[in-house]
């Protein structure tokens, strides 16, 4: 167990390189920004002076040293627009991110597992259609299109959510969310959730043709215990590794749902970064969801490995 | 009779004195949408309109530019020019505080300006335009400058943000950030990047009666579809840059009032003689006009931006100083142009390559297809190439860009100068790739020219030459589209898409 936990941190460790690598190259892709950065006013002197400055003008392997040694220890220099350090600004947003993350993903569990149990318990009834048509639905329509539909009649028309931003509510100096979260989060949930039904519904089906879970009934345990015991526990399994992957990328943050409801979280300011050409920031971004969908994998498969003792390494 | 004659002074006095002492305490919070999260509040780094627009509520210049688009004094009482245009003497206003208390005085404007010139400063150019200030006394300052520079006051109303020394030298540039302190209007309250920036009515401000609103809420929304949505649903009282069509859902709306007004943002194409365009046919001065006269402007306005937008002529807006109506946008006579090609020498057409950004501007790629048609019909065979933005506006700093290419430019000032500098400046700026002797004699002349009259004599000159011999085909000035609550009154969005809120009121 000790050798694989170890044998992944060294792969992870090579991702992580591999996308700094990408990243930094990226930069080199667009050309030079310091025509980008400067006032349109700008004399050929000006420009020549601001890419001294930044240091654009140093050799590459120079520039990709020094930008590897800043990544080491989290520093990815200051935001060109922002005037601050990338990596601070990453962290203020974190909390909205993380808001709206854990709020999607929560409602893809309540929502879409128990849908899944249900369907595949008693395939062909109203709700295995319910389930099947929630899936491929979740999974199809375009969560953008979808947000400004709920905005249009929750909001609107209804008038139930606000049609934008995130209002939060201060207790005790803990920060909570209000239903300012709702929709975004619904908007975001529903592909995981598709995904959850889906895998939960075919893995429930399969379990249950299973021969231990015919032993089981055979042996004359109530369906209830068979059904929690056996069939639940290792529908569990295949979850845990959609729950890591998807909470991964819910947590880098949505560019699209962010920015249509203006929640102030790293999808936001990442676009918002892309669209300013604010290279330190759009790299810090880059670089901090990698890390974080790279480390949830992680997790992820110790999870995996810690529940299924059937996994050998 | 006596007794009479003293209440009824008496009377009339405390009336005065009541009259003028009690204007309407500010009241209502008012809410703006933002269609980005401003990058500073401090003017001497803010990146675009949204950063200006927010951070000036916060503070005052020295100058001021009125609706009019006239020269207002704010911080200087009055100010006077020397004969040679060289010596500004401002006479700064007296009793005026910061919000943190601290007075305002010649110190204030001393250290405001060598902080502006520091390294990092973003606009530290337009602070460099003084080389030297002297403090003649505790509220007169003198500013000195190289060459004489009619522009002066209006880069000082746009940029120059003034400071309080104390305070900053308390909490340092990163304090100052976080929470910024000026003598504007408005103070300070909180900012939650990406969230809302907030500020309260500033109590002392210097000028009576003002502002009128107890509160203001910024709110950055980038999705125009969205700021539409916050204004129906009432939960903005303002928001800006909303599409032709977002605009015409919004007319019928109860509450809310649609605002259209032209932007003071030319594009154009324009034209190479220093690069890549030498030695070709567009240094002819009359296939350039043919080409102008070859697309039709109002069929592409209409087509791609339902009518919004005007043509232009010259590179000026009626806004500008000096713009003169009797030149008149080229028009669509393909007949002629062929005409001018044939005379030219060209009357089998050639071939050129344009290019023009993606992503950069509203519907600007298919603004450049349509040229390629209509160039195409009167022989030109055009090959386009369209390039990521940030890559383009690369090469066109280098001057590595084709012979013809798309682009536009905004401007604040209220005349053109700028504009005309930065595109036809030849070798001198980044950014223009023509160079004419005859229009940059005329330029350097109006840059040393302090009086508005002459100035605006040149531009009139300038704009005749410029249809004759033009460096562009010219195209058109954008419309912007705004929506208020009718609660709003006083919201007055200028040309350049900034507006001052101290006289905007709200009804409860």
């Amino acid at each position: 167990m000790q050798r694989y936990i170890l044998s992944r941190l060294i792969q992870s460790v090579f991702i992580l390189f591999g996308v700094l690598l990408i990243v930094f190259f990226m930069l080199q892709l667009t050309g030079d920004p310091v025509s980008l950065m400067i006032s349109r006013h700008a004399t050929p002197e000006d420009v020549e002076a601001l890419r001294e400055e930044l240091g654009f003008n140093r050799p590459v392997a120079v520039q990709f040293g020094s930008f590897i040694a800043g990544a080491v220890t989290g520093d990815f220099g200051k935001s060109l627009r922002h005037k601050q350090p990338a990596m601070d600004l990453i962290l203020s947003r974190l909390p909205a991110t993380i808001e709206l993350a854990a709020t999607a993903l929560l409602l893809s569990l309540v929502l879409g597992i128990p849908l899944g149990l249900v369907a595949g318990s008693n395939p062909g009834s109203f709700w295995d259609l319910l389930s099947r048509g929630t899936g491929l639905l979740g999974q199809t329509i375009p969560n953008f299109w979808l947000a400004l539909i709920l905005v249009l009649v929750f909001s609107v028309h209804l008038g139930w959510f606000p049609t934008f931003g995130r209002d939060t509510w201060t207790v005790l100096g803990l920060t909570l969310p209000t239903r300012s979260v709702l929709l975004p989060a619904f908007s975001l949930s529903l592909f995981t959730m598709g995904q959850l039904v889906r895998f939960t519904r075919s893995a429930v089906m399969e379990i249950r043709s299973e021969d231990y879970v015919r032993t089981a009934y055979s042996k004359g345990i109530a369906h209830r215990k068979v059904y929690i015991r056996h069939i639940l526990r290792n529908a569990a399994i295949p979850l845990i590794s959609i729950v890591g992957v998807q909470f991964g990328y819910l947590l880098s943050g949505s560019i699209y749902i962010e920015t249509i409801f203006s929640w102030p979280g790293l999808g936001n300011l990442l676009a918002e970064s892309i669209g300013n050409r604010d290279f330190a920031l759009v790299q810090a971004i880059a670089f901090f969801s990698s890390f974080v969908v790279v480390f949830l994998n992680l997790l992820t498969d110790i999870a995996y490995a810690l529940a299924d003792p059937r996994i050998r390494y | 009779m006596k007794k009479w004659l003293t209440r009824t002074l008496a009377g009339l006095v405390i009336m005065v004195v009541a009259g003028g002492g009690v204007f309407a305490e500010p009241r209502g919070t008012l809410r703006v949408a933002l269609t980005s999260d401003p990058n500073s509040l401090d003017l001497c780094y803010g990146a675009d309109r949204n950063a200006s627009n927010a951070g000036w509520r916060l503070f005052n210049s020295l100058v001021v530019v009125n609706d009019d688009g006239l020269i207002e004094p704010a911080l200087a009482e009055k100010w006077e020019v020397s004969e040679d245009g060289k010596v500004y003497t401002m006479y700064l206003r007296k009793g005026v505080k910061f919000h943190n208390g601290e007075d305002f005085t010649a110190d204030s404007v001393v250290f405001s300006w060598n902080r502006g010139r520091g390294n990092d400063v973003t606009w530290r150019k337009k602070w460099d335009i003084v080389k030297a200030i002297d403090k003649i006394d505790e509220y007169t300052v003198r500013l000195h400058l190289e060459a004489p520079y009619p522009l002066l006051l209006r880069q000082v109303s746009y940029f120059w943000n003034i400071v309080p020394e104390g305070y900053l030298k308390e909490v340092g540039e990163d304090g100052f950030t976080k929470h910024p302190v000026g003598t504007g209007p408005f103070r300070f309250v909180e900012w939650k990047k990406g969230d809302r920036l907030v500020y309260e009515a500033n109590p002392d401000y210097w000028e009576p009666g003002k502002p009128r609103v107890a509160r203001v809420i910024f709110r950055p929304i980038p999705e125009s579809a969205t700021r539409m949505a916050a204004i129906k649903t009432g939960e903005m009282d303002i928001v800006s840059r909303l599409t032709a069509e977002e605009a015409a859902m919004l007319k019928n709306t109860p509450d809310v009032k649609v605002i259209e007004y032209p932007v003071d943002r030319v594009f154009y194409i324009t034209f190479n003689n220093l690069t890549s365009g030498k030695g070709l046919p567009t240094e002819n001065a009359l296939v350039r006009q043919a080409m102008n006269w070859a697309v039709d402007m109002e069929a592409i306005i209409g087509a791609l931006f339902n009518g919004h937008g005007r043509p232009v002529s010259g590179f000026f807006v009626p806004s500008n100083l000096g713009y003169d109506e009797t030149v008149k946008p080229f028009g669509y006579d393909p007949k002629k142009a062929r005409e001018l090609l044939k005379q030219a020498g060209y009357a089998d057409g050639f071939d050129i390559e344009l290019a023009a950004p993606t992503g950069a501007y509203s519907q600007f790629e298919q603004v450049c297809e349509a040229i390629q048609g209509y160039l195409s019909e009167v022989g030109i065979r055009v090959k386009l190439t369209l390039m990521e933005s940030g890559k383009y506006w690369d090469l066109e700093a280098k001057k590595e860009l084709p012979p013809l290419f798309g682009d536009s430019w905004s401007c604040r000032e209220g005349e053109p100068l700028e504009r005309l500098e930065g595109t036809l400046g030849g070798w001198k700026q980044s950014y223009s790739s023509w160079f004419d002797p005859k229009i940059d004699e005329m330029l350097t002349k109006v840059a040393a020219m302090p009086d508005e009259n002459q100035r605006a004599a040149i531009y009139r000159q300038l704009q005749a030459y410029m249809k004759d011999n033009p460096p562009f085909i010219y195209l058109y000035q954008p419309m912007t589209f705004e929506a208020v609550s009718t609660r709003v009154k006083n919201y007055r969005p200028r040309a350049a898409e900034d507006y001052y809120l101290k006289d905007v009121s709200i009804d409860q």
